[in-house]
């Protein structure tokens, strides 16, 4: 009767029942500047034991303030507010199913920034009360473990999950994910995130990503506070030490870069090779050592729990987790333990509507759903809060 | 395996003769059975040793040489080899292992001068990012417990042996040992009860072991070193039997280390141990009750106090606490 869900281990017996038909869950998230709508199935497969799962729809808005500025929570709450109409609808139509094909109505429970979780609950009971649909309470994070393993087929790894809210090492551990390490103070992707806005990089796609073209044109490693306490790392002291490089009489920033390439292209000539000893920062070389830095800092204390409990892959998830440098220096960092990385692209690895439906489908199978009354959002929710029922 | 040193320095001599026993998080760890050459002896003369040897181990030679071995403490060496890290931007990993093999050197000397107990340091090999350390034989405190994680990666979800751990752990939180012992013969978690039968046929409660943790940080403490990486893995159970107490415990790994003497710093210390103690070993969290009491009994109530308040406060702040509402 019990069916292995994941067809990579044979011994394992997952708690998952295999389904009989085909189940849909709608997902909806909205916990940050992202607001996402996703529809996923899970259907028993023609031959054998294994659970098909399909992405049907994944539609996802992003809020983008102009550069130099985050997102607000009220303004991020009006933009969902606007958007999850639209977004929701479009998600049905790309899934083609209809209201009563549901079987549940996923939504992020947490955690996230308060007033947009409470569009994406608002319009998650409404919904479940319109047609008559079960709700299941998802808490964010492990939204993103359970796409990721999904996706990547990875069975059993270390998780570093990095986003703009969180930086955390995770491990599976008898039915919950356990923080192993995680940050001290800021999280990478706010690190990033307001790093690009002090050097005004645009927040279009995304600053971290902007950050990551911009260093690749970086050469110079400026030294940085490298902080690691064991498992842990401590960003605040990173971001501020690559600020106070923008206030140093060596730093050109984009107006000054702009003119000195101008003056130089007149003298081109003479003073090629002189380019590089020039004793000037750029934003390129900010950008690049910051990445070197707390990446460097990142992987480290991923192989420290790698050591810790003796694991071999390792899965990025988050939206940092897209960082292709990131990838790169995971990848070189588990090869010389003779493991592998998994990671996804942005459309899985930045916050969307269907990671929560697959973490909300699974808890759903195993019977769970969250009654109205206790369908509130909280912006404090640990990964390790979670039972995790559905796996063994 | 690259040696970054250079071929004839005695770091790359010793590796080579060296047998890898581990790949920790930022160094390969080698084993040798002594600093010195093997000696093949050839004494026709004294007839008495060798009719001995043959007489307590037949024909094998090397057998009684390596109970010898392991009989004697300072024998064993283990090399720390910092290899640099292809991931990390080549200025940057230089850095860090000079800085930590440095300050891993200075604090594990600082701490035996004013008797906490570590390994010895033997030498220190900066350019070739090797230190050479004494062996401490025994069993990490994270085997000994049986720490949740590990065992599950390597069975690999194996529901069955997964439920039997849970049962183990359980009986490691009461007082019962009885689970862990009929776990002995499955061969898988072999080493876990090794060191905890041993431990506990010499009369050694969880609690004791806890307390002793306790004190043993206090002791590092009280010289201003911070460990700044413990967790289970870094601190070894050694049998003394020769002394009072039948165990001593050894902190090691001090790649992470400074000194301090804000009793922030102390805090973040334990405060580190904690989340790794709750982490590794859910089910035996209560424990750590233990080694807080035996800390602060060794720092003194004068000390401690800074430190309490402080732990309190690092509990709270930032993202480790547990978040509700």
């Amino acid at each position: 009767m019990t069916q292995a869900q994941a067809s990579s281990s044979k011994k394992k017996i997952s708690p998952l029942t295999r389904p009989t038909r085909r189940l849909l869950c709608l997902g909806i998230e909205g916990s940050a500047n992202k607001l996402g709508v996703g529809v996923i199935s899970h259907s028993p497969s023609p031959k054998g034991s294994i659970t098909k799962v399909t992405v049907l729809s994944n539609v996802r808005h992003t809020y983008i303030t102009p550069p130099g500025e985050g997102f607000l929570p009220s303004d991020t709450a009006r933009h969902h507010r606007d958007w999850i109409v639209r977004v929701i609808e479009e998600a049905v139509r790309k899934a083609g199913v209809r209201w009563s094909d549901l079987d549940c109505i996923a939504f992020t429970k947490g955690p996230g920034m308060g007033t947009p979780l409470q569009v994406g609950a608002l319009v998650a009971r409404t919904l479940s009360l319109l047609h008559n649909i079960p709700l299941v309470g998802v808490n964010h994070c492990v939204g993103h473990i359970e796409m990721g393993r999904q996706i990547t087929s990875s069975h059993n790894p270390i998780v570093l999950y990095v986003s703009g809210g969180n930086t955390q090492v995770i491990a599976y551990s008898q039915q919950r994910y356990r923080i192993f390490g995680e940050t001290l103070d800021i999280a990478i992707g706010n690190c990033l995130d307001r790093f690009a806005r002090v050097i005004g990089l645009r927040n279009d796609p995304s600053p971290g990503y902007n950050i990551e073209v911009e260093a690749k044109k970086g050469k110079r490693l400026v030294p940085l506070a490298y902080g690691t306490k064991g498992m842990d790392v401590s960003l605040a002291g990173i971001l501020h030490s690559v600020e106070t490089y923008t206030k140093d009489k060596r730093y050109k920033n984009w107006d000054d870069l702009s003119k000195l390439s101008a003056e130089g292209r007149e003298k081109v000539d003479q003073d090629q090779d002189q380019d590089h000893n020039q004793d000037i920062i750029t934003p390129h070389d900010l950008c690049f050592s910051l990445q070197e830095t707390a990446f460097a800092m990142l992987v480290e204390i991923t192989e420290r729990a790698m050591a810790h409990v003796g694991a071999r892959d390792v899965l990025i998830v988050g939206g940092v987790g897209c960082n292709l440098r990131l990838q790169e220096m995971m990848g070189i960092m588990a090869s010389e333990r003779n493991g592998r990385v998994f990671a996804t692209d942005q459309s899985f690895c930045i916050d969307n509507g269907i990671m929560i439906a697959q973490a909300g489908l699974l808890a759903h199978r195993m019977g769970q759903t969250t009654p109205l009354e206790k369908t509130g959002v909280t912006q404090r929710y640990r990964t390790d809060a979670v039972h995790v029922s559905w796996r063994a | 395996m690259s040696v970054a040193t250079s071929p004839y320095s005695p770091s790359a001599y010793y590796i080579k003769k060296g047998e890898l026993i581990k790949q920790g998080a930022e160094a390969r760890v080698y084993s040798l059975p002594s600093l010195f050459p093997q000696p093949t002896i050839y004494n026709p003369s004294s007839s008495s040793s060798s009719s001995s040897s043959s007489t307590s181990a037949g024909s094998s030679n090397p057998k009684p040489n390596s109970d010898l071995k392991s009989r004697s403490q300072h024998g064993g060496v283990i090399i720390k080899h910092r290899f640099p890290k292809q991931y990390r931007h080549p200025t940057l990993d230089a850095s860090l292992t000079a800085s930590r093999l440095t300050f891993e050197a200075r604090s594990l000397a600082r701490a035996a001068k004013y008797g906490v107990v570590v390994p010895k340091v033997l030498w220190v090999d900066e350019k070739g990012g090797c230190i050479g350390l004494e062996k401490v034989d025994g069993w990490s405190v994270r085997e000994v417990l049986g720490g949740g994680a590990e065992g599950e990666m390597e069975i690999d979800d194996d529901e069955e042996v997964e439920l039997d751990k849970i049962d183990s752990q359980n009986a490691l939180d009461g007082s019962g040992t009885g689970v862990e012992r009929d776990e002995q013969g499955e061969g898988e978690i072999e080493g876990v009860n090794e060191g905890w039968e041993k431990i506990r046929a010499l009369g050694v409660s969880q609690d004791q072991l806890m307390r002793s943790i306790g004190s043993a940080l206090a002791q590092l403490h009280s010289t201003t070193i911070i460990h700044g990486d413990l967790t289970t893995s870094n601190m070894m159970i050694r049998l003394t039997p020769n002394s009072e107490q039948p165990f001593e415990i050894v902190l090691i790994d001090f790649g992470l280390s400074s000194t301090a003497q804000f009793p922030e710093h102390y805090a973040v210390d334990l405060y580190v141990l904690e989340r790794a103690f709750a982490s590794t070993h859910p089910r035996s969290e209560k424990l750590y009750a233990g080694v807080l009491e035996a800390y602060a009994q060794g720092l003194g109530p004068k000390k401690w106090k800074p430190v309490e308040i402080k732990l309190k406060e690092v509990r709270k702040r930032g993202r480790k606490r547990d978040m509700t509402g």
